[in-house]
C-alpha cells in the first residue's frame, strides 16, 4: 500500500485521480488547497510516499509544497499537474526538485505509469 | 433678477445632473451586458499557458503593516497567473514590517540595478528570496516618502515587465484578478499606431498610417471588506458589512465602479482608476511622470497625466473597466476616520481641478478636456458647494415665507426617490455581473440603505467634502494618516 | 380627462396636478417613473436571486450523479485501459438515461462538464468523452445555436465545437469569418484553424485588420496543440503578408517550432521600415540562435532606435556564440542609456564561457553603477 497525498483545487481532478489510481494498491488523500496540504502534512509528520500537486492553488502554491518537502530530511517524491504550462515553470518546478511534470489534460495511463516508476524509484 | 439667474441656474444644474445619472445608468447597463456576453465565451485559463502572456509587475507598498504583511504577500503570491512578480515596496516602516518579510520569506540583500526613472526618496536596499518557491517576490526598502505615491514610484522604477498592477498590501485581491484585468489591454492592443516612419517627402510631416487606440490603464470594482469573511488573504464568503457606516460605503462604492466607472468606461471616458486596484501601461505611467507625491488624489492625478499624454503625442488611448470585483478593502469603521478619508478626498479633488486647470474646457483635449474634467468640475467637485448654497437658500426662502410647501414638498420627493431608484439600479447591475453575497435577504438589506442614504450618509459626505476644500484653500497639514488596521488575520 | 374611476384620495393628486406649473407636472411623473423603476429592480433582483438559487439546487443534485457516470463509464471504462481505440468501443448510455436529458438546461450542465472533464484528461479517454458528447446528441443545441442570430451564441457554440473537437463544414465557418462582429470573426477563425480539413491556414492570406493580442493567443494555443494539423513553413506570410500582425505573430510561431528553413526571410525582414516588427524579427533569430547573423545585427547597431538596439543585445546574448564579446563590452562601458547597459551586462553574463575574464575585468575596474548592473546580471536570485 502507498500513501499518496493529492493537492488539487479543480473538483473533477481528485475524482479521476481516484479511479486512475486502483485503491488496492494506493491510499489516496485529497486536499484542495495550500493551507490543508500543509496541515495535513504536519499531522501526518509526512508520512507520504508520494505528492502529486497543482501549482496555482490558494493559500499556498505547489511550489511552496515542493519547497517545503524538499527540504524535510526524508524528502517525499512530488509530481506537478498543472495547466499552467510554460517553459519558465515548469523549470522552476524542477529547480525545486520536483520528480515528474504533468501538463493537464493528462493522459491517464501516463500518470499511473509515472506514480508507479516514482515509487520503485524510492522504495 | 439675481433670484432668476440663481433659481434657473439650479434647476439647469439639477436637470443636467439627473439626466447624466439616468445616461450613465443606461451605458453602464450596456456595459454589462457586453461583458456578460463576453464572458461566456471566455477562458482566461487560456491566458496561464501561453508564451504570449503579457508580463505584470503587481506593486504594493507597505507602511507599518506587521499584522498583516505576511498573509497579505502570500496573497498576492498566489494570485492565478504564469508571468508576474510581486514587488513590496517598505515605506520607512517603523515597525518590524521588513524583518518580519526577511525571515518569513528567506530574503537577503541583492544588487539590483535599480534604474531611477521617477525621482523618489533613496532607496536602501534591494531584497530577493533565496527560496525559489517565493522567487517573484522583491521587496524594495526605501525611505518613508510620506505617500503612497512616492512608495509606487519606488516600485515601478524596480518593476520589470511593461504592465504594473497598483494596489494596498491591506486589499485583499481575487485570484483571476490579473487574467482579468490584462484582457482589456490584449482586446486592443495592437491597434496602436505602429507607423511611425519618416517624414513625407511631398509634406515633411510624419504620417499616421493605422489609426487605432491602446488601452493605458484598466479598473475593476472596488468592495468593503469589513464583514466579509477572509482567511489568511482567501476570501470564504461575501457579506455586505454589518455595521451601518461601512455598509453605507459599500452601497456607494458599487454605484461609484458598477453605475459610474463602468458606464463611463463605454463612453471612453473613464475619469479615474482607483488607487486600490489599477493596471497600468508602465512605459506610459512613466513618461507622464509617475505618481505625484505630493498630490491627495494621486490616483486621480496619474490617470489625468497619462490621458494628457497620450492626447500630446497624438496617440489615440482607451481607459477601460470591468464590472466584477477584483479587490476588497477594509472601509473607515467608525466616524473619526471616516470623516479623515472623506476630508482627504475633497481636498484632492480640489487639487486636481486647480492642476488641470488648462486641459479643463480645453478643446486640444478632446474627451478629457470638454467631458471628463468638466463632468468632474460641475458634478463632483461642485456638488457640494451648490447644494449647501442651495440648503442656505431654501432656509432664507422658508424664514421669511417664500416657500410654496405642496411644490417644494413634491421636488424634494422627486429628488430622494430618483437617488433611490439610481442605487438601486447600481445593486441590480452589480448582482447581473456576478450573484454577490450568499442569501437574497443580504442583497436586500443592502438596498434598503438606499432609502436612509440621501438624509443620514449624504449629508456626512458633503460636510466632509467641503470641509477638505476648506483645508485646501488654507492649506492646513494633514499627513496621509495610516488608519488604524483591525486586520483581515482572522476568521471572524 | 379620463374616464377611469379614481378612489377620493387621489382627488388631490390630480387637482395640484392640474394647477401646477410644467416643473412640478414633470416631476410628478418622474415621481411615478422613478417608483416603478425601483420596484422593477427590486423585482429583477428577487428574480435572479431565485433563479440562480433554483440552479444551484438543480446542479447540486445533478453534477455528482453526471461525474459519477462519466468516471464510471469513461475512465474505469477497462477498454480504455486496454488501449482499444475511442471510435472502436461500444458506450453503454443507460445511466445516463436516467439523466433528466430531455431539458436543456441538463444538456448544457453534461456539455459543460464533459468539456471541463477534457480540460483534465486527454488521449483515449479524451476521445472517449467526445464520442459520449456525440453520441448523447448534444451537439445538436450547439447546432442549432449556430443558426441564432445573435452573435454571442454563435461565438459560444463555435466555442464548444473547438473545445469538443467537432468538424464543422467550411460553408458554415467561412462566412463567418468575415462578420461584422469583431468577436464571432475572430472565433470563426480559430474554429477554421482547428476543424477545417483543408487549408486551415487559408485566412492568414487573406484577413485585413490586425490580429489583437487575445486572438495571438487563443490561435497559438490552437495552433500548437491541434494533434492533426500539418505545419506549413511560416516564412511565406513573413515575405507575402502585408499584415503585420501576421507577420509578427508568424515570428513566434517560427520560433516556437524552431523552423529554421525560415530564416532567410526573417533575416530580410531586418529592412523592414516598422521598427516594431523589426525588433520583432530581431528577437525572433536570437531564440533561434541564428549565429550568421550577428555580424549584421552589430553593423546595423547604431542606426536602430532603442527597442530594437535592445533586442540586438538581448539576441547576442541568446546566441551566445562568443564572437561579440568586444561588442557588448563597448557597449556596457559607453552606452549613455540605463536599458542598454543592462542588456549589454546580461548578455556578456550569457557569454561568460568566453567573457569571463572580460566580466572580471569589469567587476575590478567598473564604477558603482557598473558593478551594481554586473552583479544585478550576474545574481542567479534575479531573473529579469
Amino acid at each position: 500500500m502507498s500513501k499518496i497525498l493529492l493537492v488539487e483545487d479543480d473538483e473533477i481532478m481528485p475524482k479521476i485521480v481516484a479511479r486512475i489510481l486502483p485503491t488496492s494498491e494506493y491510499e489516496l488523500d485529497h486536499v484542495s488547497n495550500g493551507k490543508e496540504a500543509f496541515e495535513k502534512l504536519e499531522s501526518t509528520n509526512y508520512g507520504y510516499d508520494l505528492i502529486i500537486t497543482d501549482i496555482m492553488m490558494p493559500y499556498a502554491n505547489g511550489f511552496e509544497i515542493l519547497s517545503r518537502v524538499k527540504s524535510q530530511p526524508r524528502p517525499i517524491p512530488v509530481i506537478i499537474v498543472s495547466n499552467a504550462g510554460n517553459e519558465d515553470m515548469i523549470m522552476e518546478g524542477f529547480k525545486l526538485g520536483a520528480d515528474d511534470f504533468l501538463k493537464k489534460p493528462i493522459i491517464p495511463a501516463e500518470l499511473l505509469i509515472r506514480v508507479k516508476r516514482l515509487l520503485m524509484k524510492n522504495k | 433678477m439675481i433670484r432668476t439667474i440663481f433659481e434657473g441656474g439650479v434647476f439647469i444644474y439639477g436637470i443636467v445632473l439627473l439626466f447624466m445619472y439616468a445616461l450613465l445608468a443606461y451605458m453602464s447597463f450596456r456595459g454589462i451586458i457586453m461583458f456578460r456576453k463576453k464572458n461566456s465565451f471566455t477562458n482566461y485559463d487560456h491566458l496561464l499557458d501561453s508564451p504570449l502572456t503579457p508580463g505584470i509587475s503587481v506593486i504594493a507598498p507597505a507602511y507599518n503593516e506587521s499584522v498583516t504583511i505576511i498573509m497579505n504577500v502570500r496573497s498576492l503570491l498566489t494570485l492565478n497567473y504564469t508571468r508576474f512578480e510581486v514587488i513590496i515596496v517598505n515605506d520607512g516602516s517603523t515597525d518590524d514590517t521588513l524583518e518580519k518579510l526577511i525571515r518569513e520569506f528567506e530574503l537577503v540583500p541583492v544588487d539590483f540595478a535599480y534604474n531611477e526613472r521617477i525621482v523618489t526618496q533613496p532607496v536602501r536596499q534591494l531584497y530577493k528570496s533565496t527560496n525559489t518557491a517565493y522567487d517573484k517576490l522583491l521587496v524594495v526598502d526605501k525611505v518613508n516618502g510620506k505617500s503612497k505615491a512616492d512608495a509606487a514610484n519606488a516600485g515601478i522604477n524596480a518593476a520589470s515587465f511593461d504592465y504594473f498592477l497598483n494596489t494596498d498590501v491591506d486589499c485583499i485581491i481575487e485570484k483571476d484578478t490579473l487574467l482579468r484585468m490584462i484582457k482589456p489591454f490584449m482586446d486592443e492592443e495592437h491597434k496602436k499606431t505602429k507607423e511611425i516612419g519618416e517624414p513625407c517627402p511631398q509634406c515633411g510631416y510624419v504620417h499616421v498610417v493605422e489609426d487605432s487606440r491602446q488601452v493605458i490603464a484598466t479598473g475593476a470594482t472596488l468592495r468593503i471588506a469589513n464583514s466579509t469573511e477572509i482567511d489568511e488573504g482567501v476570501i470564504i464568503r461575501v457579506r455586505p458589512p454589518e455595521k451601518i457606516l461601512p455598509r453605507f460605503q459599500e452601497m456607494e462604492y458599487i454605484r461609484a465602479y458598477v453605475l459610474g466607472k463602468m458606464g463611463w468606461s463605454v463612453m471612453n471616458s473613464v475619469p479615474n482608476v482607483s488607487g486600490g486596484l489599477g493596471l497600468f501601461d508602465k512605459e506610459v505611467a512613466i513618461k507622464a511622470g509617475g505618481y505625484d507625491h505630493s498630490s491627495f488624489a494621486e490616483d486621480m492625478d496619474i490617470v489625468t497625466r497619462m490621458c494628457a499624454f497620450m492626447i500630446d503625442n497624438k496617440l489615440k488611448y482607451a481607459v477601460r473597466y470591468i464590472p466584477t470585483t477584483q479587490c476588497w478593502t477594509e472601509g473607515p469603521p467608525n466616524m473619526k476616520v471616516f470623516s479623515r478619508q472623506r476630508t482627504r478626498w475633497g481636498r484632492g479633488l480640489a487639487e486636481i481641478m486647480t492642476l488641470h486647470k488648462k486641459i479643463i474646457f480645453n478643446p486640444r483635449y478632446k474627451k478629457l478636456g470638454l467631458v471628463v474634467l468638466p463632468y468632474n468640475l460641475f458634478f463632483e467637485f461642485l456638488a457640494p458647494i451648490i447644494e449647501f448654497a442651495g440648503i442656505i437658500y431654501y432656509i432664507y426662502l422658508a424664514v421669511t415665507d417664500q416657500v410654496n410647501w405642496p411644490y417644494a414638498l413634491i421636488l424634494l420627493l422627486f429628488v430622494y426617490l430618483f437617488s433611490v431608484m439610481i442605487t438601486t439600479l447600481a445593486i441590480c447591475w452589480d448582482q447581473l455581473t456576478y450573484g454577490y453575497y450568499k442569501t437574497w435577504r443580504e442583497v436586500i438589506a443592502l438596498s434598503l440603505m438606499a432609502f436612509f442614504e440621501p438624509l443620514i450618509y449624504h449629508p456626512l459626505i458633503v460636510f466632509f467634502a467641503l470641509r477638505g476644500y476648506w483645508f485646501f484653500l488654507t492649506g492646513k497639514k494633514t499627513s496621509w494618516g495610516n488608519m488604524q488596521r483591525q486586520g483581515f488575520g482572522k476568521k471572524k | 380627462m379620463f374616464d377611469i374611476p379614481t378612489p377620493a384620495f387621489l382627488d388631490p393628486v390630480f387637482s395640484t396636478f392640474r394647477e401646477a406649473p410644467l416643473a412640478i407636472r414633470l416631476a410628478m411623473i418622474f415621481i411615478i417613473i422613478a417608483i416603478s423603476i425601483t420596484l422593477l429592480a427590486y423585482f429583477s433582483i428577487l428574480r435572479s436571486r431565485f433563479r440562480g438559487h433554483q440552479r444551484k439546487k438543480r446542479l447540486d443534485y445533478l453534477l455528482p450523479k453526471i461525474d459519477n457516470l462519466i468516471i464510471d463509464e469513461i475512465l474505469a471504462n477497462p477498454e480504455v485501459a486496454a488501449g482499444t481505440p475511442a471510435d472502436r468501443i461500444q458506450l453503454n448510455l443507460d445511466g445516463f438515461q436516467e439523466l433528466p436529458l430531455h431539458k436543456k438546461w441538463a444538456r448544457q450542465a453534461t456539455t459543460n462538464r464533459i468539456i471541463h472533464f477534457r480540460r483534465n484528461v486527454r488521449g483515449n479517454a479524451g476521445q472517449l468523452l467526445r464520442s459520449l458528447y456525440i453520441q448523447l446528441e448534444l451537439s445538436k443545441d450547439t447546432m442549432k445555436q449556430m443558426k441564432s442570430s445573435k452573435w454571442a451564441r454563435k461565438v459560444r457554440a463555435l466555442t464548444e465545437f473547438i473545445d469538443m473537437d467537432i468538424p464543422v463544414a467550411d460553408v458554415t465557418i467561412l462566412p463567418l469569418t468575415n462578420s461584422r462582429n469583431r468577436e464571432l470573426r475572430a472565433a470563426a477563425r480559430h474554429a477554421y484553424i482547428k476543424l477545417s480539413k483543408n487549408e486551415p491556414f487559408k485566412f492568414f492570406d487573406v484577413v485585413t485588420d490586425p490580429l489583437l493580442m487575445w486572438d495571438q493567443v487563443e490561435l497559438f494555443r490552437i495552433i500548437t496543440t491541434t494533434e492533426d494539423i500539418s505545419i506549413p513553413n511560416f516564412a511565406r506570410w513573413i515575405t507575402y503578408s502585408s499584415n503585420k500582425s501576421v507577420v509578427s505573430f508568424c515570428l513566434k510561431l517560427i520560433v516556437h517550432y524552431n523552423q529554421l528553413p525560415a530564416v532567410p526571410a526573417v533575416i530580410k525582414l531586418l529592412d523592414t521600415k516598422d521598427h516594431y516588427l523589426r525588433a520583432d524579427a530581431i528577437n525572433c533569430l536570437g531564440k533561434l540562435r541564428v549565429p550568421d547573423v550577428e555580424d549584421r545585427l552589430v553593423s546595423m547597431f547604431t542606426s536602430q532606435p532603442l527597442q530594437c538596439q535592445i533586442e540586438i543585445l538581448k539576441a547576442i546574448g541568446r546566441i551566445s556564440s562568443g564572437r561579440q564579446v568586444d561588442f557588448l563590452k563597448q557597449e556596457f562601458l559607453h552606452s549613455t542609456n540605463f536599458d542598454l547597459r543592462k542588456a549589454a551586462a546580461k548578455s556578456l553574463v550569457k557569454n561568460d564561457w568566453v567573457a569571463s575574464q572580460v566580466l572580471q575585468e569589469l567587476l575590478d575596474t567598473a564604477d558603482r553603477e557598473s558593478l551594481l548592473i554586473l552583479k544585478h546580471c550576474m545574481n542567479p536570485l534575479i531573473k529579469y
